[in-house]
């Protein structure tokens, strides 16, 4: 059975010579993006529903080595213990989400991450870490009212994606690696998705994949800012293709930070981030001049604020000029003394050290880094879509977690969704099944030939170049604190990034062509940071990770709302405020739950 | 410190070009970093793609040394871009890349991964639970089973450990470290139900490993394969009974291959992982017990299976051509020959082109190997010189494959072949 999967796979790349204008075509039951947690979760549920299913994963990466699930560090939340509560959890949830969570989703999630988390121990092999008696261990993570996150060491993403990628070899699945796709495939009626055009980076060839259903899972992933967590293959490429194919999307101003990203300068590896415990611990964040800048922004609380409040103050610190050299701000946890930071931070002491810092010993510099978009398509707990044929699952999807994300809730949201999706796909094919639809007829064609396009261009601009230009206006104007002015400037230089990327150029030939690769991912970046900028400048209000240095409050009294857009025909978004359904928790009962 | 800081590099860098083929090539790049100790081998690559050669492949996704996809031979060891500083290399020196060994490459330093995911697969390196209990199993993180298992569960498979080893080359059906020590893992792992089954499949491959402890030594997540694969032979020893005999006597068939794994060797001569040597030979010493008990209790019983076929000649091989009479006599024609080439750890499928002359004395048939033995471009038949004309280097041959003009050393080679049911096979070695 195992073999059968790689010969299904060689079998089309065999096909070449069957189709002829390099474009190769090919039909399957389901279509899966992306192959992270939600993807991987996605395909094991459904392919478990009905073994009969053909289904395709397309990846960016090599087999489970691309998106963020595998980078997960602190683990899963759960609610497994007899003292804890699905109750607790989802006020947790709508609590860190400052209230405009789809509560519909956030249940589901709550409710399904028990089975989940079981299934992942007792049917795909994980082993997460134990309490000396033997059971499950749970750790506290920040915003939570019990100690519920699952986790392996601090190394639980590559847990929970080195198991569930054996389980997809273990059955009958074809997997393409580092095949992208590029665009979703809408079919004549323009009101359904009917799978993708893929890209073949290895050999530079196009495959147009036709399906019943397709699962986009690409993961989000905000690296269109000047410091980022996620791998830099990601690139939002989802979410962008979601944009173009006019599919709803909600809540896109929503863009979580970390407050300790590592500085290091000239190096990709810039961004990746110190764990949060090390200011639970006690460590001091430092300006230039050594001063605790916390005591201006949040005195009682000091370090020990949240997520959101400790960004901005760093951010308004270094945009005051007080920035250490690095053009960050300092994290100082020597005082804890080195011999207590070395036993309790092995993990991140070796990080630093890997860049000759001695986090037990000195002042490291850092600073926010984008983490996480809460925003993404709207979807229903089984994750359908505003299109037919669409499913969309994990941090491509929008609602669960509202303003802001708690520590522990991502991998969570990915896992069970995935689940759902999975679930929902082999449900919906056995009451909808029938012919593979077509896709809109010249509308592959199309495609190819602009993404070919910057082969054919002599003088045009570097992709690379407008991709640190966009970086930074994000970073500047969109990023942590926003104000309408630069908002509306920033709107205006994205479209003039865009234009200037249609003229882009790429050297060599399409095999295995990062530069090219370079420029489908600005392209999507591009796009969701035309989502991102005029979803921003609706909310005038702060709210979660939505901080408005001109809008400072957060007006509960005023109408708690989510923005959702859709690109129109002509390329303009058309945006909605609609009220938060308080479908579980009414907004009172949200505003007294204390931890 | 102040070494590190501005300092110029020379970075030699193995390049590939599959619309071009061939061996492929070094070319160096000058670049001054700025300070070595914040600049992974990751930053180099990209520095270069972005200001110098923008067509240089390599690839890379977490950088953060989890996702295992920038595994590549730096300075002649195995090792993940992201993971190694310039600073880490001795001062000075130059800095050599090249792909990692014993698989195909796509690319400059880009390798087909393909035979690392099938060696696995063949493994059964997945779960299955031994029971249908909804609950996650009760186990003591002191037990036993979990100290023995450890962080060995971590593997990201990057490859290095297959790329470092030199049995996965000489054993073709030698499943390699990473695949082991999956096995390794869940065959000590109480929840899984497929210990007989995975232990029949893994247990000859362990007998390839010559405890070398290269894997060991390279693994950037401080795994030991050696450790797995010595562990699942003592397994075996402990129970021999739920082993099938048949299956663990059967002889080993073995090729050992020359390959095409002789890159143009570059390697700057400064072995960095000096440090790790005392890791290995730390460990070394630890398994060491392991080891000798096993090589001794098992070697006597498996020695002649296991060592034996290794040491055995290169086997020639039988390539069918085509019908006899596909080949007019008295004509002299060019054929493409589809070989499948053991590589050791992946097997190529190549197409040559030879050329066959029939005479008109029916019994005589030469097959030409088609390579110029001057630097083996290919030869072409020119009827009306009657030569075999190679054009790089001007060299001919006659009919009978002498060297007529030109720099070839010798005759063009010959395949000894033979017919069988009327159709003409070459023997390849």
């Amino acid at each position: 059975m195992i073999w059968e999967t790689s010969c299904r796979a060689e079998a089309f790349e065999g096909c070449k010579e069957k189709f002829v204008n390099m474009i190769r075509k090919v039909k399957t039951d389901v279509l899966v993006i992306g192959m992270g947690g939600a993807a991987e979760m996605a395909v094991l549920n459904a392919y478990d529903a009905n073994p009969d299913l053909e289904i395709l994963i397309v990846t960016k990466a090599l087999r489970g080595k691309g998106g963020c699930s595998r980078m997960v560090q602190g683990g899963l939340n759960v609610v497994l213990h007899s003292k804890d509560s699905h109750e607790k959890h989802l006020m947790d949830t709508l609590k860190g989400g400052q209230y405009i969570n789809d509560q519909q989703l956030a249940m589901t999630m709550v409710e399904q991450a028990t089975p989940t988390i079981k299934e992942m121990e007792t049917k795909y092999g994980c082993f997460f870490d134990r309490n000396p008696d033997g059971t499950v261990h749970q750790k506290p993570f920040a915003g939570q009212s019990f100690d519920r996150t699952v986790h392996k060491g601090d190394l639980t993403g590559i847990e929970i994606i080195s198991r569930l990628t054996e389980q997809v070899m273990k059955r009958d699945i074809s997997v393409l690696e580092e095949h992208r796709a590029v665009d979703l495939l809408i079919d004549t009626t323009g009101e359904q998705v009917v799978g993708a055009l893929i890209l073949d980076i290895k050999n530079g060839e196009f495959i147009e994949v036709n399906a019943k259903a397709t699962l986009l899972a690409t993961g989000g992933g905000p690296t269109h800012y000047r410091f980022f967590a996620p791998g830099p293959e990601k690139s939002v490429d989802g979410l962008g293709m979601l944009y173009r194919a006019a599919v709803v999307m909600r809540d896109m101003e929503m863009v979580q930070f970390h407050p300790t990203g590592l500085i290091i300068p000239g190096s990709v590896v810039a961004g990746s981030l110190l764990e949060e415990g090390l200011r639970g611990a006690g460590a001091h964040m430092l300006n230039i001049h050594g001063e605790r800048f916390m005591e201006r922004y949040d005195p009682e609380k000091m370090e020990r604020t949240t997520r959101d409040i400790m960004c901005r103050s760093s951010y308004l610190e270094i945009q005051a000029g007080r920035a250490c050299r690095e053009g960050g701000v300092h994290i100082d946890a020597s005082h804890l003394g080195a011999e207590f930071v070395e036993k309790n931070f092995p993990g991140m002491v070796s990080r630093c050290r890997q860049f000759k810092y001695d986090l037990a010993r000195q002042p490291v510099p850092v600073s926010p880094s984008a983490h996480y978009i809460m925003g993404g398509a709207a979807i229903d707990v089984n994750c359908r879509t505003s299109m037919e044929r669409l499913f969309v699952a994990g941090e491509d999807a929008g609602g669960v977690h509202g303003a802001n994300r708690l520590g522990g809730n991502g991998i969570c949201d990915s896992c069970v969704f995935g689940r759902q999706a999975g679930k929902a796909i082999a449900h919906y094919l056995a009451k909808n099944d029938g012919q593979v639809p077509e896709s809109a007829s010249g509308m592959a064609e199309q495609l190819i030939n602009r993404y070919m396009k910057p082969f054919e261009i002599a003088d045009g601009t570097d992709p690379f170049e407008l991709r640190d230009r966009l970086r930074e206006t994000n970073w500047n104007k969109v990023g942590v604190a926003r104000t309408g002015s630069d908002l509306s400037e920033a709107i205006d230089e994205i479209d003039s990034i865009a234009g200037m990327a249609e003229n882009a150029r790429i050297a060599g030939l399409n095999t295995y062509n990062m530069p090219w690769n370079v420029w489908i991912d600005l392209l999507n970046m591009i796009d969701v940071s035309k989502m991102v900028a005029g979803s921003a400048m609706l909310r005038e209000e702060t709210r979660g990770a939505h901080f408005r240095l001109d809008c400072p409050d957060q007006r509960d009294d005023y109408g708690i709302f989510n923005i959702f857009q859709k690109r129109g025909a002509n390329g303009t978004i058309r945006y909605e405020k609609k009220s938060v359904a308080f479908s579980f928790r009414s907004l009172d009962q949200c505003q007294k739950y204390k931890k | 410190m102040s070494k590190a800081l501005n300092s110029r590099r020379l970075v030699k860098i193995y390049r590939y070009d599959p619309s071009v083929g061939g061996n492929g090539h070094f070319d160096q790049f000058d670049l001054n970093i700025e300070d070595e100790t914040k600049t992974t081998i990751l930053d180099l690559l990209i520095r270069i793609q972005k200001t110098q050669d923008p067509t240089l492949a390599f690839r890379y996704a977490c950088r953060v040394n989890m996702c295992g996809s920038c595994g590549m031979v730096i300075n002649g060891c195995e090792a993940l871009a992201c993971k190694t500083n310039v600073s880490d290399l001795p001062e000075k020196c130059d800095i050599t890349i090249r792909p990692l060994n014993h698989f195909p490459v796509i690319k400059d330093l880009v390798v087909d991964m393909k035979p690392f995911f099938q060696k696995l697969e063949a493994s059964i390196p997945y779960f299955d639970p031994v029971d249908e209990s909804m609950e996650p199993a009760v186990i003591r993180p002191d037990s036993k089973e979990r100290n023995l298992i450890g962080l060995a569960t971590e593997c990201i498979q990057c490859g290095c450990c297959v790329s470092s080893c030199t049995m996965v080359n000489y054993h073709e059906n030698y499943a390699g470290p990473a695949a082991l020590n999956r096995a390794f893992t869940l065959l000590a792992d109480s929840r899984d139900g497929l210990y007989d089954l995975r232990m029949n499949q893994v247990l000859e491959s362990c007998y390839h490993c010559r405890t070398e402890f290269n894997c060991t030594e390279v693994c950037p997540k401080e795994i030991s394969p050696t450790r797995a694969i010595k562990y699942i032979q003592l397994l075996a020893l402990k129970e021999p009974r739920r082993l099938k005999r048949q299956n663990l006597l059967k002889p080993i068939h073995e090729e050992k291959t020359s390959g095409k794994e002789s890159l143009p060797s570059a390697d700057s001569g400064c072995n960095w992982l000096i440090e790790q040597h005392n890791r290995r030979k730390f460990l070394k010493q630890i398994i060491f017990g392991i080891g000798t008990a096993s090589a001794l209790v098992v070697g006597g019983v498996i020695a002649a299976a296991a060592i034996g076929p290794s040491l055995k000649r290169i086997p020639k091989r039988l390539v069918r051509l085509d019908k006899l009479e596909a080949f007019p006599v008295g004509k002299v024609s060019t054929i493409v020959m589809n070989d499948i080439v053991p590589n050791g750890f992946y097997k190529s499928e190549i197409k040559k082109p030879v050329i066959v002359v029939r005479r008109s004395d029916p019994d005589k048939i030469v097959v030409f190997n088609t390579s110029c033995t001057h630097l083996g471009c290919t030869v072409h038949w020119d009827e009306s010189k009657k030569q075999y004309m190679c054009a790089c280097h001007g060299g001919a041959f006659d009919e009978e494959g002498n060297v007529t003009a030109g720099p070839p050393p010798r005759p063009l080679d010959r395949y000894a072949f033979k017919v069988e049911d009327g159709y003409l096979f070459a023997e390849v070695v």
